[in-house]
């Protein structure tokens, strides 16, 4: 399937942020994913539990918590903010201090009208959620120590707080505080140290579940203020707890790493009688499980180790399909690297600094599989610190390897590189066209003489490049005044096109010589994961987060004849049942019709000109074919041809030389960075 | 206060008084001394009447006290009255701040949003740059109690007692007891266990010293 040179690139040292908080939003199926760096991400549970939006953090954030309104989304934080964030733009939209201290618990009721946040001050205080914005209502009756977590009863009358110690139960209406429950600490060294109540669930008969320090999760009685039961998880702490809509399924994360199950069962067969029953464990994580959502279908975990662990639960699921898979989700969805082909530069994005790479170089020849000499190392070019408390939301380099811009929530900023045999300056280009106050996403011309960058309302800013004057040329729009923020932008090689998809699934095309609106391409029910257009046929390749791959003859403004026999043929079923999303497409220019794409595991060629797949033929037949003489392979050959030499993928593109770039994030490296797990004695170690 | 006071003045009177009644007891021992009814019968009147006559003597005396605190805060009274126009000026102009504090807690109405809005105009203005102005002591005090919190999570989940190892372990414990098996991962990647390698050629090192030592 063609030989390259392949850069192997094990230099970017991307560190996920551990997750701190799960929300989940019932009605539009998403789940929104807190980060210890203060980023919110929001995933789409029915389209494949794809990564549609991502919210930058901020340092200093510390976000606790998060609490889904309806549509609104709230966090609070150990800052002793409230936030709400504007999801079409990306952003906060605005916070307000909750003067209490750190803030480490926010619940919103079922009704949707409050907002209950737990302060370190000991006080719970309500916020009535008003349109456009929350407005402090009252405190409930002050408690000594810190309030950690919060439950609503499902009628709102009442709210259960998990402290030091203790649980409270309060009456909303009236303020005051109306049981109070005394949780016992652990046995031996630990008798001496307070137990903390780090999750409550308050259930619509009135059964409080609590999960604490001491490893327990115990089951009281609101009417009496009584236990009921208690049930030893683990040695360590119970962090996080969940409850089912249906309230007969209850989650506990634990810092072992372990999802403890409860489920409300009857004991005895055929008897009325039922009770909490510990069913499973699931062990899908190395550290501590900081939170956990039961979804019915699926429990959701994240915690240190950094991983949205989607975990299926079989006997709710009826029929065999992508939902019923173990997801662990470890990379972004979206590339952190940009390429410059023609210089051989690479832009790492990290939180708060841009890292440019040069490539090495090597000039030998070897069998395939080989490993080449490096005749020069690869160097670091450049260390760009951003200013102010922002992270990055976006970054791109100029194919040229000339521009440099970067944008984050507050911000847009644009470089200019030069660089002579060994000198490396920058310089900050300061007069900028006004419009260009932040970006979604940043892109440039293959010829490097404008710079596209996508703003509010799903509009793409044009703005010339040259050596003195940058001119804001004009604003592309959508003709559907969809308000979501574009995710994914694409110029064509000849600088005649460009392709914009948003969250909204919709891509337009815009044509760059008459600058307005080409066409738009139908709706496709999953989100554009990636997306190129091809630089001989100008076709828009597409590829969507349940793996169907279109491509869209932009000249003709419609679907290409290739398209249409993959979407009559289907795709291989064990394409389709892959988990994670293809994130870069990219083009050979010397075989036009290969296409190169990538996901994390594999990366992979589609060659149209050879015969799709069908669902009897085997998929992955590279071996096969290798120990098959020659005329057969013709025969046996398919489309797709896969890789799994190269794992944990965060990039793949092919440079101006043919040499393709790999860039690996062995998942072993962000392990040995992480806090320190708990020690458990394995028999015979 | 003064009530009280005078209780205790009260009660140290009756205690004299015991006091002679026992001592006139006391000499009774020697021989009964021959008193008068009459003359006791003054006596006792005569102490009663004392007593009454120091009660009304305090009465008074706190009566007194109090007419002159009154008559001082009517002068006090007074003298405010004098400098009422001034007053009305401060109280004028307190109450306007007091308005804006309030609408801001109230969140903002158009109205304020402008003022707010001005108000920053400003700020810019006399500030270069976009600055904005705010305590330096509120931004400590926040901070250091983030700090604060965030110590105690990692007191919780880190701190002593709570039985954790290391990465490098775990995983290499994994290369022990997977499928796949492996030597320790500090072994496998050289970055690893930096320190460790460097303690034990420290100790080779010493150990060999000591041999020699023990040579010669």
């Amino acid at each position: 399937m063609g030989e390259f040179k392949v850069h192997r690139v094990r230099f970017f040292d991307y560190m996920p942020s551990a997750i701190r908080a799960l929300a989940f939003q019932p009605q539009r199926e998403k789940i929104a994913v807190a980060r210890t760096s203060g980023s919110v991400e929001i995933f789409n549970c029915a389209d494949r539990f794809f990564q549609e939006k991502i919210i930058p953090g901020r340092e200093q954030a510390a976000t606790e918590a998060l609490a889904w309104v309806g549509d609104r989304l709230f966090s609070a934080g150990l800052n002793g903010v409230i936030s709400e964030y504007d999801l079409e733009n990306q952003k906060v939209k605005y916070t307000i201090d909750a003067f209490g201290g750190p803030i480490w618990t926010i619940a919103s009721n079922q009704q949707g009208t409050h907002l209950a946040v737990g302060c370190e001050d000991g006080t719970v205080k309500l916020f009535e959620v008003c349109e456009g914005k929350i407005q402090f209502e009252k405190n409930l009756a002050k408690q000594k120590g810190r309030i950690l977590s919060l439950s609503w009863h499902p009628s709102g009358s009442r709210i259960v707080a998990g402290m030091m110690d203790m649980i409270r139960v309060f009456n909303t209406e009236t303020g005051q505080s109306v049981h109070r429950l005394l949780v016992e600490r652990g046995i031996g060294a630990s008798r001496s140290v307070e137990c903390v109540v780090w999750g409550v669930v308050y259930l619509s008969d009135g059964t409080i579940i609590s999960g604490d320090s001491s490893g327990k999760v115990k089951i009281w009685d609101d009417l009496t203020g009584t236990l009921i039961k208690s049930h030893q998880v683990t040695k360590w702490d119970v962090l996080a707890l969940s409850v089912s809509q249906d309230e007969t399924s209850v989650v506990a994360g634990t810092s072992e790493g372990t999802v403890v199950q409860f489920q409300f069962l009857s004991v005895v067969l055929g008897q009325e009688d039922k009770e909490w029953v510990q069913t499973r464990i699931f062990k899908n994580h190395t550290h501590d499980v900081r939170t956990v959502l039961e979804l019915g279908t699926a429990v959701v975990s994240g915690g240190m180790d950094t991983q949205f662990v989607v975990r299926p639960l079989l006997d709710k699921i009826e029929e065999r399909g992508p939902e019923c898979v173990l997801r662990k989700i470890q990379f972004p969805h979206r590339s952190l690297v940009s390429c410059a082909k023609k210089a051989g530069l690479l832009l790492f994005q990290y939180p708060g600094h841009l890292e440019l790479w040069r490539l090495g170089e090597s000039d030998g020849h070897g069998a395939s599989g080989s490993v080449l000499p490096v005749k020069r190392k690869p160097e670091k070019l450049l260390h760009l610190k951003i200013k102010g408390e922002e992270h990055i939301c976006c970054s791109a380099v100029s194919p040229c390897g000339e521009w440099i811009a970067y944008s984050t929530v507050a911000s847009f900023r644009l470089y200019r590189l030069h660089c002579d045999n060994n000198n490396v300056s920058i310089t900050k280009v300061s007069k900028l066209p006004k419009v260009l106050s932040s970006a979604n996403q940043i892109c440039f011309s293959s010829d490097s003489s404008k710079l596209f960058a996508a703003s509010t309302c799903s509009s793409v800013h044009v703005v010339s490049l040259s050596q003195t004057v940058h001119k804001f040329v004009c604003t592309l729009k959508p003709k559907s005044g969809s308000v979501q923020a574009v995710h994914l932008l694409a110029a064509s090689e000849d600088g005649k096109w460009l392709a914009s998809a948003n969250s909204d699934r919709e891509v337009q095309i815009y044509n760059l010589t008459k600058m307005k609106l080409h066409s738009t391409v139908p709706v496709y029910n999953s989100g554009v994961t990636a997306m190129a257009i091809h630089p001989t046929t100008n076709n828009l390749f597409m590829v969507h987060a349940d793996q169907q791959v279109f491509e869209y003859s932009i000249e003709e403004k419609k679907y290409t004849d290739w398209s249409r026999q993959v979407q009559r043929n289907g795709l291989h079923y064990l394409w389709l049942a892959r988990d994670t999303p293809v994130t870069n497409v990219t083009f050979n220019p010397k075989n036009p019709t290969h296409i190169i794409l990538h996901d994390a595991y594999m990366f992979c060629i589609i060659d149209q000109t050879l015969p799709l797949p069908d669902s009897s033929s085997q998929f992955y037949n590279q071996l096969t074919l290798r120990s098959l003489p020659e005329k057969d392979r013709t025969k046996h050959s398919h489309a797709f041809k896969m890789c799994k030499t190269f794992k944990e993928l965060m990039f793949v593109e092919l440079m101006e030389d043919q040499s393709l770039v790999a860039v690996e994030r062995p998942l072993v490296e962000i392990a040995a960075q992480l806090p320190a797990p708990v020690r458990q004695k394995k028999f015979a170690t | 206060m003064a009530k009280l006071q005078r209780g205790e003045s009260e009660c140290e009177l009756e205690k004299g008084v015991r006091v002679s009644v026992e001592m006139s007891d006391s000499s009774e021992d020697e021989g009964p001394e021959e008193v008068a009814f009459e003359e006791s019968r003054s006596a006792a009147l005569k102490s009663e009447e004392e007593k009454l006559q120091a009660a009304k003597r305090e009465k008074e005396l706190l009566k007194e006290k109090r007419r002159k605190r009154q008559q001082f805060f009517q002068e006090q009274k007074k003298k405010r009255l004098l400098s009422d126009t001034l007053l009305e000026e401060f109280d004028t102009v307190p109450q306007k701040q007091k308005k804006l504090s309030d609408d801001r807690d109230e969140e903002k109405d158009n109205k304020q949003q402008k003022l707010t809005k001005s108000k920053k105009k400003k700020a810019s203005r006399s500030l270069q740059g976009n600055c904005s102005v705010m305590r330096l002591k509120d931004e400590s005090a926040d901070s250091s109690m983030q700090q604060s919190a965030m110590d105690f999570i990692q007191a919780r989940l880190y701190g002593s007692g709570t039985l954790r190892t290391t990465n490098a372990e775990l995983l290499s414990l994994e290369k022990k007891r997977g499928v796949k098996k492996g030597a320790a991962v500090q072994f496998v990647n050289k970055k690893w266990g930096a320190e460790q390698k460097a303690k034990a050629e420290k100790s080779n090192k010493r150990f060999i010293h000591r041999q020699k030592l023990v040579t010669t």
